[in-house]
């Protein structure tokens, strides 16, 4: 998919392309299997994320992980996790399309997802992600900079978000 | 809008985040077919209603997902505190003698 | 310059005049002006008629609490941006600005509705309980209709609003709600030790009573130029964010704060893409009110006259806007403040006639300041009456000697400035709950104990003078900071020329005139007099909670912020009590009136919900599909060909579907992925049905109740793998079936292995229904059998469809052939197309929701949620066949053993055959026995589904009847709206192929 760019002074608004994403359960004891089947140590703690190349990791639950890598790389990824259900009970489930993914970028990306975001921004770690609320959709949010950030919202949720996204953008630009 | 702590998440997070999940510590029977009507009908339908501390389900339903319990002051609408599924009911005492 | 301007006051800026209009005539002002003082500064008093007794009424006020000056505006580009009752005191003027005032007809200065106010006896309190309740049939025709004319000011607009409007959350360490001294010093003091602060203030620029105030001086320096320096400190903070124009509106749980921001209401020109307003939900870990006090008007007759004006408001429109309200005023007062207003008045140039002061005494140092200026004082003076209609031209006045009022006389004048007394303005701390404590020696109510975090700085808590003010927000930062855990260093402020003073407040005013035909207005607004709130204490109203409904004191929308405090003192007057024991009336928010707007924000037009779409609604859209809403979905309802009504275009995409094929997008079916090595027991305990032996590669419909053994949600729920079931449910359903399903798995059952996981939006999913499903299915699946043998009537595979990935399904909600395909959401446009392309050769039909609701209604399966409500078990919706008769225990078992569940006559779900087969009954409708009974008829059930079907040539219906699995064959009958009713013969509620052989196509 090319990637829209609605682009203000302060602040870029851009629909990224898509990503093998898969919702990973399993239980915390278990979790270096997932480790080793995904090729990165997965973070323990809810909120924190782990990077490696095109490859991270998010922990959004006790039990709960979002997985992203190259879309090339998702058979492959189904298949190693596969081969270790049967000896480590888990869930990997591929949602690369169930979310759409939008990228906020720029000085006013705070104030720009404050418009439908009620917890505070600026407690979320760089490198970290957080199952929230923006409006009235529930998206996955990951905080790739201070001031860059991704939304990933179900997709019939899309453009309603994308939509006040872009209404919000503008009221920064004429700095009202 | 309340704010609540999410003990799974341990942070204190916006109303919105949260959805409520009726009065805690009702177990499902192991074995329902056991209980007479009357008891059945008591898990089913019969509530404390409490004007007061409030042992209640919560769950954070956009955030780690998970069902927690929480008392909470039905006549100040204050968190007293919030505690993991399967804990048992805090004393106040304790809670109180914490504060 | 216009006749009241006084050169050299004010803070308007006079190198830019403005134009602007009131009543379709044009004024001038100067930037800065608000349309109350820009009137002013041309001599016009005169801004409004009362709500009830349509009286003349002049501004009291230079601020939000204005009860009086209330107007229309129409904002720049007009239609769509009318807007009643705005306060002339706080709309900023603007070149373009149209205004007029409300309340009037034919015109303000002649109002034939003032015919009102010489039917004073009519309208006394309690007027609309004693006046409509009798006769009865004056209701309709002449009461209603005279209430509704008289119901509400201003005019409501009649265009949608065009403008935008937003809003946003906000986290701060410190709120400061009010930019006078106090809450300047709190900010200061807060955002120096680092905190991150939010000073906010409802008027266009900081400053408070200061810039009403320029003589004081603070550390050496006069008044607005340590303003400037303050503002301009503040600025230079990083962590502090100023907002002006901006409300604090509400107060609410665990310190949110509501802020109304207006942000182009005061332009000109506005930004395009600007919006007007914003709502900030902010969210502070200390909170610190500094919101002044309000100045209580005095009681007495034909104090509404216009002219007559707060003292304090005289003196914030001489100082802040170079206006002279007079240039012979008198003063009236019973608190020093007003002094100093007469004094600057004065100064300015009036010709102050004479402060009447009704207190015995006042400090020396005051009559001094008085004498020298030549002012005449009346010490122990009463007010009885006032001169003028249109505009107050003389105040009767007499002593008051020994509890007796002696004999009048009249001090003409061309305005009174009155002061009762100032009023702390805690409507913000009420909204808390916090409790307030009645000062015995002040007589008002301060803050008492605090259930938020929160410091209450300044006049607010009954403090008076500017060094006070500075000293006590500077002690309210302090703290707050302290509650943050910090330490902030505690600032000093030398101020001179501070004007502190004290008073005292009372009950309407004595006079030697019968009390009882004085027109002493209480409450401006809403048009209550003393007498009215002495009448209710005599029939019988004794709580000040009663006294307000039944006078109505208080409930304009300036939530009594005059008229609270003087309605009370002279009902405790009246009921011979103490004031703290006829109690205090609760403010709620919003504190001041809060445009819908700004409450919707971003919710209005397509953003007023979200509306779900799926991959394939392009595609229904570009083929001129009509919608409906299911849940937050738009679904494809069905596609009118031209000329097509919904009847034809039902009746023919029902045809062509039993006939040969029909293409469905079921994308909005909520699906979830049970997986895991219990995930078989799980599904045991959760449905009803028994999955242990449904082989892998097989479907079965599910069904699940609530735990009090009604039918919740379905779904057709295919066994991928030993470990992994493919559920589906309603559409409507998705999210509560998933939560049901976590919340035992959480809490009941954590100590089974299975996980969870929604992928409702990971799929698209294709319908193909009719005898040639297949034909048009098989040339695209790769790496199945999809014959009839291989792949029987409920069955799933994972394939590939067009090369996509795919879950494919074998099942059917029509009767007919019937396939669902899955493939990842991306792909769903472009497969349903190429189906289309492929389907072409069999007249491939697309079909919306209403034909599959007549098609399965035909079969009979039901749609929870139109033919279940909540209170429908398995057995009364006929599908008792569904339970696992062997299983121990599911969800809802043990309920459908409960004696209300098996007792007899139950409302059962059966079909409906109407005795004329082209009458379509209504949903909904009810069923009788018996049509001829006596009404109110027994009712004993409801229609819950009716259609006509194309296939039957005939209409069909289901619905829940007492008993109906007892009454095959009997003939009911559905009362119409005009009088007649409709028979129907109960039947099956299967009503096309019984034998289910179309499914069976090789
Ligand atoms: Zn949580």
């Amino acid at each position: 998919m090319n990637a829209p760019v609605t682009s203000f002074d302060t602040v870029s608004v851009t629909v990224l392309p898509s990503v093998a994403r898969f919702n990973l359960r399993i239980a915390p004891a278990d979790l270096s299997v997932a480790s080793a089947a995904f090729g990165l140590t997965l973070p323990t703690k809810i909120g924190q994320g782990a990077q490696s190349g095109d490859r991270a990791a998010y922990c959004i639950g006790p039990d709960e992980w979002l997985l992203h890598a190259a879309e090339a790389d998702q058979q492959a990824i189904v298949s190693a996790f596969a081969a270790v259900r049967a000896d480590t009970a888990h869930s990997l489930v591929v949602i690369s399309d169930r979310e759409m993914t939008i990228g906020i970028d720029g000085p006013d990306a705070l104030a720009l997802l404050s418009v439908g975001c009620p917890i505070d921004l600026s407690r979320l770690p760089i490198g970290g992600a957080k199952r929230t609320v923006f409006d009235y959709a529930q998206v996955m949010l990951i905080r790739d900079a201070e001031d860059a950030f991704r939304v990933e919202v179900w997709r019939s949720y899309f453009p309603h978000v994308h939509g006040l996204l872009e209404i919000a953008a503008r009221e920064l630009t004429v700095g009202l | 809008m309340l704010l609540i702590h999410c003990p799974y998440c341990d942070d204190t997070l916006p109303e919105l985040e949260f959805a409520y999940a009726g009065e805690a510590h009702i177990d499902r029977p192991a074995d329902p077919s056991k209980l007479t009507d009357e008891e059945w009908r008591d898990f089913l339908f019969i509530r404390t209603n409490v004007k007061g501390v409030h042992a209640e389900r919560w769950r954070h339903i956009n955030g780690c997902g998970r069902f927690f319990n929480a008392l909470r002051d039905t006549v100040s609408d204050r968190f007293l505190t919030t505690y993991k599924a399967g804990e048992a009911r805090p004393d106040m005492q304790t809670l109180e003698a914490a504060e | 310059m216009t006749e009241y301007r006084v050169e050299g006051r004010g803070r308007v800026n006079r190198a830019k005049p403005v134009k602007f209009t009131f009543d379709d005539k044009t004024y001038e002002g100067f930037e800065g002006d608000t349309v109350a003082s820009a009137l002013l500064a041309n001599g016009e008093h005169l801004m409004g008629r009362s709500f009830k007794y349509h009286r003349p009424r002049g501004v009291v006020t230079a601020s939000s609490e204005e009860p009086n000056a209330l107007i229309g505006t129409t904002r720049g580009g007009g239609k769509g941006r009318f807007e009643p009752n705005t306060r002339a005191t706080m709309q900023e003027i603007y070149a373009g600005l149209k205004t007029e005032s409300q309340n009037k007809w034919p015109s303000l200065k002649f109002d034939l509705g003032a015919i009102n106010d010489r039917l004073y006896m009519l309208f006394s309190a309690g007027f609309y309980y004693k006046t409509f309740m009798w006769p009865r049939s004056f209701w309709d025709s002449v009461y209603e209709p005279f209430i509704r004319k008289a119901a509400g000011l201003g005019k409501a607009p009649t265009e949608v609003d065009p403008d935008h409007y937003a809003s946003r959350y906000l986290h701060c360490d410190v709120l400061v709600v009010g930019s006078g001294p106090s809450g300047i010093a709190a900010a200061l003091t807060a955002g120096r030790a680092g905190s991150k602060v939010v000073l906010v203030d409802e008027n266009s620029e900081m400053g408070g009573t200061l810039l009403s105030e320029p003589s004081v001086s603070i550390d050496g320096q006069p008044a607005w130029e340590w303003l400037e320096g303050a503002m301009a400190e503040l600025d230079r903070m990083p962590n502090v964010t100023r907002m002006t124009r901006t409300t604090a509106m509400g107060y609410y749980h665990q310190n949110m704060i509501g802020l109304v921001q207006k942000l182009t209401d005061h332009m000109a020109d506005v930004p395009e893409g600007a919006p007007r307003e914003r709502m900030w939900r902010v969210r502070a870990k200390e909170v610190v009110l500094a919101q002044g006090a309000i100045e209580r008007p005095m009681v007495f007759d034909g104090n509404d006259t216009p002219g007559i004006m707060m003292a304090g408001a005289a003196q914030t429109f001489l100082n802040r806007f170079g206006v002279l309200v007079g240039k012979k005023p008198v003063v009236l007062t019973s608190h020093d403040s007003a002094w100093y207003s007469a004094f600057d008045m004065a100064d300015a140039g009036a010709k102050v006639v004479a402060i009447v002061d009704t207190r015995e005494t006042v400090s020396q140092a005051l009559l001094d300041e008085a004498n020298a200026r030549g002012i005449k004082t009346y010490l122990s003076y009463t007010a009885t009456g006032t001169k003028g209609r249109l505009r107050v031209s003389a105040l009767r006045v007499n002593p008051v000697r020994n509890g007796k009022v002696g004999s009048a006389h009249l001090l003409f004048c061309d305005a009174v400035l009155v002061c009762g007394g100032w009023t702390p303005s805690l409507h913000l701390f009420s909204h808390t709950k916090g409790s307030l404590h009645w000062d015995e020696e002040a007589k008002v109510y301060l803050p008492g104990h605090k259930t938020e975090d929160v410091h209450i700085a300044g006049a607010g808590r009954g403090l008076w003078g500017i060094a006070a003010a500075l000293e006590d927000g500077t002690k309210a930062g302090t703290d707050a900071v302290k509650s943050l855990g910090g330490n902030a260093g505690v600032a000093t402020y030398e101020v001179a020329d501070d004007r502190t003073g004290t008073g005292i407040t009372q009950k309407e005013l004595p006079t030697d005139r019968s009390a009882g035909k004085a027109k002493a207005f209480v409450d401006f607004q809403n048009d209550v007099t003393a007498k009215d709130i002495r009448l209710a204490v005599r029939e019988g109203m004794k709580s000040i909670e009663h006294v307000k409904r039944y006078t109505t004191n208080g409930m304009a929308t300036d939530q009594g912020k005059l008229s609270n405090m003087n309605g009370l003192t002279i009902a405790s007057d009246a009921l011979g009590k103490e004031a703290p024991q006829v109690g205090l009336t609760t403010f709620r928010p919003p504190y001041t009136p809060t445009t819908f707007g700004a409450f919707a924000g971003y919710h209005k037009g397509k953003h007023f919900e979200v509306t779900r779409k799926t991959p394939i609604d392009s595609w229904a859209e570009e083929h001129g599909a009509e919608f409906e809403p299911v849940a937050l979905w738009r679904r494809a309802w069905y596609f009118p060909m031209a000329g097509e009504d919904m009847h034809k275009a039902v009746a023919r995409e029902c045809k062509a579907t039993r006939e040969s094929l029909g293409i469905f997008d079921a994308s909005t079916l909520g699906k979830i992925e049970v997986s895991g090595p219990d995930a078989t027991e799980f599904m045991n305990r959760m449905y009803t049905n028994p999955w242990t032996k449904l082989g892998v590669g097989r479907a079965r419909y599910g069904l699940l109740l609530g735990e009090e053994g009604f039918i919740r949600d379905d779904g057709v729920i295919g066994r991928m793998r030993d470990d992994l079931f493919h559920v589906t449910t309603t559409t409507g359903g998705a999210a509560r079936v998933l939560n049901m399903m976590e919340d035992y798995l959480q809490t009941e059952w954590p100590d089974l292995k299975v996980w969870l996981t929604s992928t409702t939006e990971e799929w698209a999913t294709i319908a193909l229904n009719g005898p040639n499903a297949r034909k048009v299915l098989a040339p695209f699946v790769e790496g199945i059998d999809i014959s009839d043998e291989a792949f029987p009537h409920m069955s799933v595979r994972e394939c590939t469809v067009a090369g996509f990935p795919s879950r494919l399904f074998r099942i059917s909600f029509t009767g007919e052939l019937g396939f669902e395909i899955n493939v990842p959401a991306r792909h769903g446009k472009e497969l349903w197309e190429k189906l289309w392309a492929e389907g072409q050769k069999y007249d491939i039909c697309p079909y919306g929701t209403e034909t599959m609701h007549v098609l399965r209604a035909e079969k009979g399966f039901i749609i929870v949620g139109q033919d279940t409500d909540g209170t429908v078990t398995p057995q009364d919706a006929g599908i008792g066949w569904a339970i696992g008769k062997k299983k121990p225990d599911f969800v809802g078992k043990r309920s459908l053993d409960r004696p209300d569940i098996v007792a007899p006559n139950r409302k059962q779900l059966v079909g409906l055959l109407t005795e004329d087969p082209k009458t379509v009954l209504t949903e909904g409708a009810q069923i009788v026995a018996d049509p001829k009974q006596a009404k109110p008829m027994k009712m004993i059930g409801h229609v819950t589904s009716s259609y006509w079907s194309e296939s039957l040539g005939r209409s069909i219906a289901m619905a829940v009847v007492e008993g109906g699995f007892d009454r095959m064959d009997d003939t009911l009958h559905i009362p119409t709206e005009n009088g007649d009713a409709v028979p129907a013969k109960v039947t099956s509620t299967v009503f096309y192929d019984p034998a289910g052989d179309r499914l069976k196509v090789e």
